[in-house]
């Protein structure tokens, strides 16, 4: 479990990250916490010929808070974000997604961009950034492009980025006040990759009914996916428990389970509307309680 | 027993550190793969990716031009490197391994080919590019096609996959089952897992061609009374091989008699006149270790008489082995050994049926098939309470063997040496608390939760004997399972003593031998040093094993030390001019008997032999040492027609588990609430370091439950290769354990103690499948008695599948 020869390099900007990519093609690839690619260099299952290094590129390590987004560099390790005053204030869902995410010590050197880009179906940070419609800032050599969350994931491992391009940031909107919140699933073992998840958003208007909602699931399909039909089913309505129900059954309307040895089509299905009705019920019942 | 008319203990019984943790926390202890030889080469193993498959050709050329690769062995060229490897079943003839497959491979993983170069990146980069034509075979995945008719066949020389079918029957088994006024049959199946030692199996070599000697440091070969059978395989006599054991990190069985490691590196190194290392990487290890553990179905059935008497067992036992048949049944010996469990069952039948499939071969691991039947028996009779319609732990107290009965002889022949199971289930009971799980039970279910109880009484024999290797046969076989042991004192007095066998693999030896010394000499147990001796000059050892290393050990030091204070008597006789039987040993010195004001310390003594040879008697001979050669103290051979199996692994310790569990019904989801364990282990040397091997093992029974399994498809390929799908608990998914130790001492050891290696895992699978199904019971759920217990498999069981 060695990995086959690569070049180490270390640039000091995007600009010069980018310029890298290019300059090598294919072969290039961006190394940010090495939580995932290492591993599977190791199995050697990814076999680049150059790794570029962004983990020292000065800024890019920057937690900003812009108001009504919270953005974070392709550089800030999970931990960072996960123990971050601002971010705890500011987006909760987001510390609390981080606390599913594989365990401490992988956390502290896995970055919050590095998951993004890389887009495991099982990724907790992707369905978060889907609950919360997440700006991504895409950049290539012919500068900077702004994707959201719902554009970005194609499939398995998959994003928007193009070879000679590379993620510098992403802008997590706020959780507007009064507005509940939840994240959950189930894994078979503590931080393993999750079987089957979801996150969910909801605000309630005065009248107490779902002024807005947002429902993403994970670790289920070939990508993180947002379950519109479930939100349609609850977006104008009271949150009984009925409804909640409704859309949880909703929550899976042609999406194609994933099967493994942990779990078949038919589990994933099962564990996914329980799990889309739990997040549902306590994204409802911190939006009633007024809980940020 | 001990010292005749022994005074209380000074050191047995207490808690002290562990004197092996020092050094393995500073990063000192010298594992294998810390070990660097000036040259030294490194392997890479090419492993086929088809379970089952003709190799037609290989082309090595490319990785042989590629710099930094010094060789490149194929099968075929391994093949007349070395013999056919050490096997210990009893047809070796029909199905031979080799260190490397050379015309046929037989399971997803197999090595086909070596890359030796200056480093393992360059190795795994000469393995990408040898390129082999396989003829890929109809797979046989599992122990049902292997019997299928058409099932391709493994091996050539067989005439089916079935290596072994034969019944060993005990008393009136079938006129108990014709008058059982209640039979209860149960079906019951173990998943495929494997130790998953922090350490991997791994060895260095070193031939030197000038002598001819090799020189392997070895982490996998405990078994080291066995060794010639290394140089047999390796090709070269047995007394220019030298196995130097290092200390494993973690073996759990899986390091008992591992000797792929050792031959390859040894291969290679004798080959190519250089140092060699082969360390199997987890994937390696995963793949392709000596030791899978056991894949089992049973069809069990008790016979009970009207009154709620256990009275015959019949089971059938299929085993999937994969495809070598190295241990032949010594997981059925070994689980003969206690087959009856705590319960006074008086007739039994035992049908092992061993099937070969395209899976990695099975070998040892912790239970070494005794925990499988443990779990197959409890199952039975928490089902048996269920049908009789009473109370599951009446009807186990009702059966138990009584205290009175010891040593009590059972169907089959083997010896319970001593036990008191109505006291450790007390102990259990007194801390259960069940009153309060019953009545959270009642309230959890009134709020749609599922709590359960499971409470399981079950058998941990200790210190194994050979004999299980081979009784189920008819011919005879080995029966010595010796430990060795030498003492040292120098001439200040201090104390050190040389094991053999890979005496370490994450077990205590050098604590137990440190308090027995204290107990036997009277030194200070922290100032005991040890050193490890190789094969070579060597005194025999069989290693941890079986449960067995704390009572051999000891023995061994004891008889050692006898031989020393003898010494030291005939010393300080001369030094104080008394007669020899007026004195005695004390508190690490000689005194006349009830006066310790004539009295010489053991440092007086010890520079008398070292240096003074002329200032003591004649027949006193120079130097302070004591080798001493322990047998098991209490085995018997079986007889020719097996009507009796003899005595071969008595010191029976006992358990008692409670596990408290709760069941999420909706996700399939087990977590636990509480977990008691009781064990009985004799007298107990350290209760620390006993504590910690039954969480351990424990731990390793949570996975089994819950967990682990190498998850085979129906072409035969692997699932769960890496750590990432063979999920191994972590201290977030096991419980916080209350411990309790009861003492029974055994009449046949020193000091009354019994084996304790093996415990946990023996016990947890079914304490936890028997919670589960309590849980569930409102549900109507079907029973756990399929490994793991799997979520989505937890499920279908509350469907009713
Ligand atoms: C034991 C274990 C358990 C885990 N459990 C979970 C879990 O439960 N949930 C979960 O979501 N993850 C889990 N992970 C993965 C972990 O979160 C990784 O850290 C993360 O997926 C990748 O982040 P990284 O910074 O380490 O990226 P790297 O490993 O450095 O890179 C991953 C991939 O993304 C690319 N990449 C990285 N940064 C950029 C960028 N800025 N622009 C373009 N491409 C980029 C790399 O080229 C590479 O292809 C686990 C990992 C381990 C080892």
């Amino acid at each position: 479990m060695k990995p086959p020869r690569f070049e180490y390099l270390r640039p000091d900007s995007v600009g010069a990250a980018v310029a890298l990519l290019n300059e090598h093609g294919e072969g290039a690839r961006i190394l940010a916490g090495g939580q995932s690619l290492i591993p599977m260099m190791n199995f050697r299952i990814a076999q680049p010929s150059h790794l570029i290094d962004i983990t020292r590129v000065p800024g890019l390590d920057a937690i900003t808070d812009e108001g009504n987004a919270i953005t974070i560099g392709a550089a800030v390790r999970q931990s960072t974000v996960e123990y971050s005053p601002v971010v705890k204030d500011r987006c909760p869902l987001l510390v609390e997604a981080l606390k599913w995410v594989a365990h401490e010590p992988i956390r502290h050197r896995g970055t919050v961009c590095g998951s993004l880009a890389h887009a495991d179906p099982h990724s907790e940070l992707a369905a978060t950034s889907l609950a919360l419609n997440a700006t991504f800032t895409v950049v290539g050599a012919s500068g900077e492009r702004q994707v959201p969350a719902v554009d970005f994931f194609i499939g398995p491992f998959t994003t928007v980025i193009e070879s000679g391009e590379m993620l510098s940031s992403v802008s997590f909107p706020v959780v507007p006040a009064g507005s509940g919140y939840a994240i959950d699933e189930f894994s078979r073992t503590h931080g393993n990759f999750a079987i089957a998840g979801g996150v969910s958003v909801i605000q309630l208007g005065a009248d107490g009914k779902v002024a807005s909602a947002t429902l993403s699931m994970f670790g289920m399909a070939s990508r993180a996916f947002r379950a519109f039909a479930a939100e349609e089913r609850l977006i104008g309505s009271m949150p009984t428990a009925e409804a909640i129900a409704e859309a949880a059954d909703l929550a899976l309307v042609d999406v194609d389970c994933s099967a493994d040895m942990h779990g078949s089509e038919e589990y994933r299905a099962h564990l996914g509307r329980v799990y889309a009705g739990r997040v549902l019920t306590s994204a409802v019942a911190r939006a009633q309680g007024g809980s940020k | 027993m001990g010292l005749g008319g022994m005074n209380k203990l000074n050191w047995i019984g207490r808690s002290l550190p562990r004197v092996e943790d020092k050094k393995f926390l500073m990063g000192r202890g010298g594992y294998i793969d810390d070990m660097d030889l000036h040259g030294m080469l490194h392997v890479a193993v090419l492993r086929s990716p088809f379970a089952h498959a003709i190799i037609k050709g290989m082309d090595t050329s490319a990785a042989e031009a590629l710099p930094g690769v010094v060789a490149v062995i194929t099968g075929k060229q391994a093949a007349e490197l070395c013999d056919w490897m050490p096997d210990f079943n009893p047809e070796p003839n029909l199905h031979k391994w080799r260190v490397l497959a050379d015309e046929k491979v037989r399971y997803v993983g197999e090595g086909v080919a070596v890359v030796v170069a200056e480093s393992r990146y360059i190795a795994e980069d000469g393995r990408d590019l040898i390129e082999v034509d396989y003829e890929p075979l109809a797979p046989v995945p599992s122990a049902r096609k292997a019997q299928e008719a058409g099932a391709a066949l493994l091996h050539d020389g067989m005439e089916s996959n079935v290596a072994h079918d034969s019944t060993l029957a005990f008393g009136d088994v079938d006129g108990e089952f014709e008058r059982a006024a209640h039979i209860v049959r149960e079906h019951v199946y173990w998943g495929r897992t494997a130790a998953q030692p922090m350490e991997t199996a791994g060895s260095v070599a070193s031939y030197n061609p000038g002598n001819g000697m090799l020189t392997i440091h070895a982490n996998s070969v405990a078994l080291t009374n066995f060794s010639f059978l290394v140089a047999g395989t390796l090709k070269i006599d047995s007394n220019k091989l030298d196995l130097v054991p290092m200390p494993a990190g973690g073996s759990f069985g899986s390091k008992f008699w591992a000797t792929r490691a050792t031959v390859t590196a040894g291969m290679c190194s004798k080959f190519l006149g250089r140092p060699v290392k082969y360390v199997e990487d987890r994937l390696d290890h995963a793949l392709s270790c000596d030791h899978h553990g056991s894949e089992r179905e049973y069809d069990i059935e008790m016979a009970i008489s009207a009154d709620g008497e256990f009275r015959a067992l019949r089971l059938v036992c299929t085993d999937d082995y994969g495809a070598y048949f190295q241990f032949g049944l010594g997981t059925h010996g070994n689980a003969m050994s206690q087959v009856i469990g705590p319960y006074d069952i008086k007739a039994i039948s035992y049908r092992a049926v061993g099937v070969l499939t395209n899976k990695c071969q099975q070998g040892a691991y912790r239970g070494f098939g005794s925990e499988v039947h443990n779990f197959a028996l409890e199952r039975l009779v928490d089902k048996a309470a269920i049908e009789l319609g009473v109370d599951a732990l009446e009807l186990r107290r009702k059966n138990f063997i009584t205290p009175d009965k010891f040593p009590h002889k059972i169907p089959g022949g083997n010896v319970y040496d001593s036990g008191n199971y109505e006291a450790v289930l007390q102990e259990a009971l007194k801390d259960a608390r069940l009153d309060y799980w019953r009545a959270e039970q009642a309230k959890a279910r009134e709020e749609g939760r599922y709590v359960g109880i499971g409470i399981v009484t079950q058998q941990e024999r200790s210190v194994y004997a050979a004999n299980e290797w081979w009784f189920f046969r008819g011919a005879e076989g080995v029966s010595s399972v010796p430990e060795s042991v030498s003492l040292h004192v120098d001439a200040l007095g201090k104390v050190s003593v040389t094991m053999y066998s890979t005496a370490f693999w994450g077990n205590s030896p050098e604590t137990v031998a440190a308090q027995v010394l204290g107990e036997e000499l009277g030194v200070n147990p922290d100032e005991v040093s040890f050193a490890y001796q190789g094969t070579n000059k060597g005194l025999p050892g069989s290693g941890p094993g079986g449960s067995r290393f704390t009572v051999m050990i000891t023995g061994a030091v004891q008889g050692a030390s006898a031989k020393i204070r003898d010494k030291a008597i005939k010393i300080a006789a001369h030094m104080l001019e008394v007669a020899e039987g007026d004195l005695e040993y004390v508190n690490g010195g000689v005194q006349v008997k009830g006066d310790p004001s004539q009295r010489k310390s053991l440092a007086e003594i010890a520079i008398m032999p070292r240096l003074f040879k002329h200032q003591l008697p004649d027949d006193i001979t120079s130097g302070f040492d004591a080798d001493m050669v322990y047998d098991h103290p209490y085995t018997t051979l079986p007889t020719a027609d097996r009507s009796d199996l003899g005595i071969f692994y008595p010191m029976m310790a006992h358990a008692t588990h409670i596990a408290v569990v709760e069941v999420d019904v909706e996700t399939g989801g087990v977590k636990f609430l509480d977990y008691i364990a009781v064990h009985d282990c004799g007298t107990v040397v350290n209760p620390r370091s006993l504590d910690g091997q039954v969480i351990g093992g424990l731990a390793q029974g949570v996975g089994q439950a819950l967990y682990e399994e190498f998850v085979y498809d129906d072409e035969g390929q692997i699932q769960s290769s890496s750590w990432l799908d063979y999920l191994i608990p972590s201290a977030m998914e096991i419980p916080e354990v209350r411990l309790g130790h009861h003492e029974t001492p055994s009449p046949f050891t020193p000091y009354g103690m019994k084996g304790g290696g093996e415990g946990g895992r023996m016990h947890a699978p079914a304490a936890i499948a028997s919670a589960v199904d309590d849980a569930l019971k409102p549900l109507g759920a079907t029973r756990a008695t399929h490994l793991p217990l799997t979520p989505e498999r937890i499920i279908s069981m509350v469907n009713g599948h």
